[in-house]
């Protein structure tokens, strides 16, 4: 399937009109910001190692609170208004569309998440591997909200389909310290966000090529078996069969 | 040359045919009208020729090519479509989304100002899609479609539920499009709409076509071969059309007794339940 970049740049000029005149949506856009604010402002003088943990978290909520919220609602909104169908018929293609629309989304959340890690003055013990995983993770949550979005109806229906992703991702690093008691849990250890925690645990030290590789390669899995569903999806829900 | 060419075209949806059997064909620079009630499959057919629906068994060709190719940006180039299923960017203006689908269609700049005139709508280009009137929003609508003055125009009853004037506006505008060469093909329940604006109408009822012609001819094949003759006295006739009927009018008249005559000619409508004996919905 062929992409045409001038078509996608039209979808994401629109969608950024769009966005930044839709408060409800927008105001998101300083959830991470205030969210690191306060918690440095809390006590700056605590040691990284001491946050890095908390800015793991936030960075997770982010995702979900921003990235996929975000996502959702732009593609729910699309189906409420009919505007999706109408762009279905003009020469943009399917990858047009969906690259046009997330692109927005991995924009902004790559500048809000840059701006709150700076806040947070966190230091990755790898940084090259602290980016690979945060921009998988965002074309992960990306695609997570375009699957949200697509099973919505309006835009309140994607506000609360988000809540299920918000549990089990932005939960599971939780969820692991449950494991000793029941093993099931171990399994949230193979969930994005768990591999997030553990990748921004890394002491400057002492880690392994394995210690990195591990929440990379587990992260590009998800990525590419979520986006494929989307792609796969968004062409199913789109035709009326 | 056809634009269009359907043969034995079925659809169906579950144990539901939506459509039976259809065939026509549409000549470049037709506009053909595909008349029939709510549910008659006329949208079904739009979506089977533009690729938004395979059909069941048959075949649809468009430009020569089968329907399913469709969805192809090279294709899509060539067709515009406004269905009731097309929807606005309500926070954008009306020029920022024409913007989209100038720059979605790879057009000049000067192909907004060119169909905001079209549309009769150039002093509203600043204004936001929630501000427009029903009517406004239609021809926004049907802006969006022609931006790129399409061989072929897809138009699923594109005035229902506009008032007179702004219905009037729409129909001044397709027949210009058509003038310059666009081929239409428009799908309505109001036959008014139909007689007015279409050269040839097929009159669809439970998935199959039941007639297909120029409303004069329909008109032809099912008008009563009588003449309305109403009097000054109050008295009317209605007679058999023929020689001793002209010399009867004629003598009527010369004596000045006629109040006014009249062809008994059914309309698209009448035609319509007369051939399905439904009503229109």
């Amino acid at each position: 399937m062929r992409i045409s970049f001038k078509r996608v740049r039209a979808i994401f000029v629109k969608d950024y009109k769009e966005f930044s005149r839709n408060y409800a949506v927008s105001i998101m856009l300083i959830l991470p910001i205030v969210l690191a604010l306060l918690i440095r402002g809390v006590d700056s003088s605590l040691p990284l190692a001491a946050v890095a943990g908390t800015f793991a978290t936030v960075l997770n909520l982010s995702f979900v609170m921003l990235t996929c919220f975000a996502q959702a609602c732009l593609i729910a909104e699309e189906k409420e208004r009919n505007t999706l169908r109408s762009l279905m018929m003009t020469p943009a293609t399917t990858l047009d569309v969906l690259v046009g629309k997330s692109s927005l989304v991995f924009v902004m959340s790559a500048v809000v998440l840059v701006i709150t890690t700076y806040i947070f003055g966190y230091e990755p013990a790898n940084l090259g591997a602290l980016v690979v995983v945060v921009a998988l993770s965002l074309i992960l949550y990306i695609a997570t909200g375009t699957i949200c979005g697509l099973f919505s109806r309006t835009l309140l229906d994607a506000s609360l389909s988000i809540l299920p992703v918000a549990f089990v991702f932005t939960g599971a690093p939780w969820g692991v310290f449950l494991a000793d008691d029941y093993p099931i849990f171990r399994a949230l250890d193979y969930v994005p966000s768990s591999q997030l925690v553990h990748l921004i645990g890394l002491s400057d030290t002492g880690y392994t090529t394995g210690d990195l590789l591990k929440p990379l390669v587990i992260t590009f899995i998800w990525t590419v078996v979520l986006t494929i569903v989307s792609v796969v999806l968004y062409q199913r829900r789109l035709k009326d069969e | 040359m056809a634009v269009i060419q359907v043969a034995h075209i079925q659809k169906r949806f579950g144990n539901k045919d939506a459509l039976s059997d259809v065939s026509f064909s549409i000549p470049k620079g037709e506009i053909f009208g595909f008349l029939g009630p709510s549910g008659a499959g006329k949208t079904t057919l739009i979506k089977i020729l533009t690729a938004q629906l395979s059909p069941t068994n048959g075949q649809a060709s468009v430009f020569n090519q089968p329907s399913e190719m469709m969805y192809q940006p090279a294709q899509k180039m060539r067709f515009g479509i406004l269905t009731d299923n097309s929807g606005l960017y309500e926070r954008l203006t009306v020029e920022e989304n024409l913007e989209l689908y100038r720059l979605l269609y790879e057009l000049p700049k000067t192909s907004i100002d060119k169909v905001l005139q079209f549309v009769n709508l150039s002093g509203e280009r600043k204004k936001k899609v929630t501000r427009l009137s029903k009517g406004m929003r239609q021809r926004v609508l049907l802006a969006c479609a022609i931006i790129h003055e399409p061989e072929l125009l897809f138009l699923d009853e594109p005035t229902s539920a506009l008032d007179p004037v702004n219905s009037a506006h729409i129909y001044k505008g397709l027949r210009y499009l058509n003038e310059k060469g666009t081929t239409i093909f428009l799908t309505t329940h109001d036959m008014t709409e139909a007689e007015l604006m279409c050269n040839r109408v097929a009159i669809l009822h439970q998935g199959e076509i039941q007639a297909i012609g120029t409303p004069r001819e329909l008109k032809k094949q099912h008008r009563e071969n009588v003449i309305g003759v109403d009097l000054v006295n109050g008295e009317a006739y209605e007679l058999p059309i023929n020689g001793e009927t002209a010399d009867r009018i004629a003598d009527w008249m010369k004596r000045g007794l006629i109040d006014r005559v009249e062809t008994k000619e059914p309309s698209l409508g009448d035609i319509f339940i007369k051939m399905t004996g439904s009503e229109l919905l």
